[in-house]
């Protein structure tokens, strides 16, 4: 029996939470004022922010369809580590400090449901197939970056995947490719952190289908500032809290490429 | 008196990892052709009759067009010094047309002319242009001893020169004077200070751990065997998606490229798709310390 796809028009789809829930909560109330019909998570619901189990009442009474991510998947298996995939140990020592506080101010019912999540969901967008992951379709924590995602990867994942829209996050940073033969890949960004453009506003992305596809990226402004004081007053790295309030990331950037790097402050 | 008979158990099968798809090519441009003669060299590359040879420019091209049909994700070229390659420039160009490129040097022939191509491939290509330039030790003394005497100016000259054309050098270590250094402060501290103090503001460092192998054969690693492997995930062994085009056919791994018992096809790089031998102590250092050839 052929799978049976959800069907949409246009949907709003999110990634990488990091337990920002004032941003999460001006994310869905834009995207309720967009007229979606339906809004999706790409995954990593914890990590950076404060206070981890503020974010899952909001996900779970809007019906938000999530995704497992990397985060996700650890903190619901006990593992020691985000599984974020850094290599440097600048970038591991901040993820540690991050992923320690995240992990123990999860509750056990949270971690649960982290742990029931889908690693992907399929659905129709009009007549384009849509495939959502977290990092890429084969692996969680893959890092699917603008410059360093060649077309040639594109078409190979998603001709694998029977897919003509694929859509991940976990870098941090949205992009959309329109590819030759009418495929689209889009990494749908990050509403956790600001995006390392000097910007304290977030981004989520809306698609709406048509012949075409429409990919729109949308900014959301929300109260950073009383984010950026709730997180120091955690103890959480005073760098984060520098991030949250002038939108250039301070950690967890080593494994930028050049391109992205160079765009950055640090 | 005739010698005691030695029995010895037949040796059994190196240990494969498996072949889970493309991810990154390889391309060893000059063989084991060098302008320096460094110390540790994992492939003894030097400047007199480099025993791996340089690739012609078609091979090259071969082999780009058939992991871009494969879905590579990333291209390398290293060798010997990739800038002696009479083609690097285009060949750079070519690479970056298909995937994001990186080329690990040891910047001595970096220089302004050099550098104003880089910064012009960078700026046209579709995806980033990475240049890992090799240093092993902040300090100049401690540098030359290990790659030679006048490396250290010409390669802190090359990273002073990439960063003030808005290029983003990778310093890329190994851990060879790591001794030298006790204390708190770590080789990424101390290289990320170094690089600060010479205007980079954005220090970007790969330190890698010293193979036993080229130039640097003797270390406590013996060959992998199953028992040792016993609940390790081979996958993410760099030979389970990387493989490498030098002269001779298509290898493993970067760091075995041209040697006989890595090499997994004669030709087309879709031959070699097959799990590889883990059959050399070097494969041991990857295993214990989980260690990428890759940026990161």
């Amino acid at each position: 029996m052929p799978e049976q796809l959800g069907e949409y028009r246009r949907i709003a789809v999110l990634g990488g939470v990091y337990s920002n829930a004032p941003a999460l909560e001006a994310t869905l109330a834009d995207a309720r004022a967009r007229g979606v019909e339906a809004v999706f998570c790409l995954g990593d619901m914890g990590g950076f922010g404060p206070h981890p189990n503020r974010v899952f009442p909001l996900l779970r009474e809007h019906g938000v369809l999530a995704v497992q991510g990397n985060y996700d998947e650890s903190l619901a298996s006990g593992r020691t580590d985000c599984g974020c995939g850094y290599t440097d140990p600048r970038d591991n020592h901040y993820a540690a400090i991050s992923y320690r506080y995240t992990f123990e101010g999860t509750s056990t019912e949270h971690k649960a449901w982290l742990g029931a999540l889908p690693r992907h969901r399929r659905l129709k967008l009009g007549p384009h197939r849509v495939l959502m992951c977290h990092g890429s379709p084969r692996v969680i924590n893959e890092f699917l970056w603008e410059s360093a995602t060649p077309d040639g990867l594109l078409r190979h994942l998603m001709e694998r995947a029977e897919a003509d829209v694929m859509l991940c996050t976990h870098t941090g940073i949205k992009w959309h490719r329109a590819l030759r033969d009418a495929r689209h890949a889009i990494n749908v960004g990050v509403i956790g952190r600001p995006e390392n453009d000097g910007r304290p506003n977030v981004w989520y992305t809306v698609l709406t289908a048509g012949p075409d596809l429409t990919v729109e990226f949308v900014p959301v402004h929300y109260d950073h500032e009383t984010l950026a004081r709730e997180m120091e007053r955690e103890g959480l790295p005073p760098e984060f809290a520098e991030t949250i309030r002038t939108g250039w990331w301070t950690t967890c950037l080593e494994n930028l490429p050049a391109r992205e790097r160079a765009r950055g402050k640090y | 008196m005739s010698a005691p008979a030695v029995t010895r158990a037949p040796a059994a099968p190196a240990p494969l990892a498996p072949f889970v798809g493309l991810s990154t090519l390889w391309v060893q441009i000059t063989g084991t052709w060098c302008n320096l003669e460094c110390r540790h060299c994992i492939n003894a590359s030097g400047p007199r009759a480099p025993w791996l040879k340089p690739l012609d420019g078609e091979t090259i091209r071969r082999a780009i067009r058939e992991a871009e049909d494969l879905g590579v994700k990333e291209i390398y070229f290293t060798g010997g010094e990739p800038f002696l390659h009479g083609e690097i420039l285009p060949l750079l160009e070519r690479a970056l047309d298909v995937a994001p490129t990186t080329v690990l040097t040891n910047g001595t022939l970096i220089g302004p002319e050099q550098a104003d191509a880089l910064a012009g491939l960078a700026a046209r290509a579709p995806y980033s242009l990475e240049i890992r330039v090799s240093l092993d030790d902040p300090d100049r003394a401690r540098n030359d001893a290990i790659r030679g005497e006048g490396a250290w100016a010409k390669a802190v000259e090359a990273v002073r020169r990439l960063r003030e054309r808005g290029l983003l050098p990778i310093v890329t270590a190994t851990e060879i004077t790591a001794a030298a250094h006790p204390g708190p402060e770590t080789m990424h501290g101390r290289f990320r200070d170094f690089l600060r103090e010479q205007g980079v503001e954005r220090p970007r460092l790969k330190i890698m751990p010293v193979f036993a192998l080229g130039r640097q054969p003797a270390s406590g690693e013996v060959p992998l065997t199953e028992e040792d492997l016993v609940g390790f995930d081979r996958s993410i062994l760099q030979c389970a998606d990387a493989r490498v085009v030098a002269a001779g056919g298509i290898y493993a791994c970067p760091i075995l490229a041209g040697l006989p018992g890595a090499r997994l096809s004669r030709g087309s790089l879709a031959e070699s798709f097959r799990p590889a031998p883990l059959y050399h102590p070097a494969c041991a250092t990857c295993h214990r310390t989980g260690m990428t050839c890759r940026n990161s």
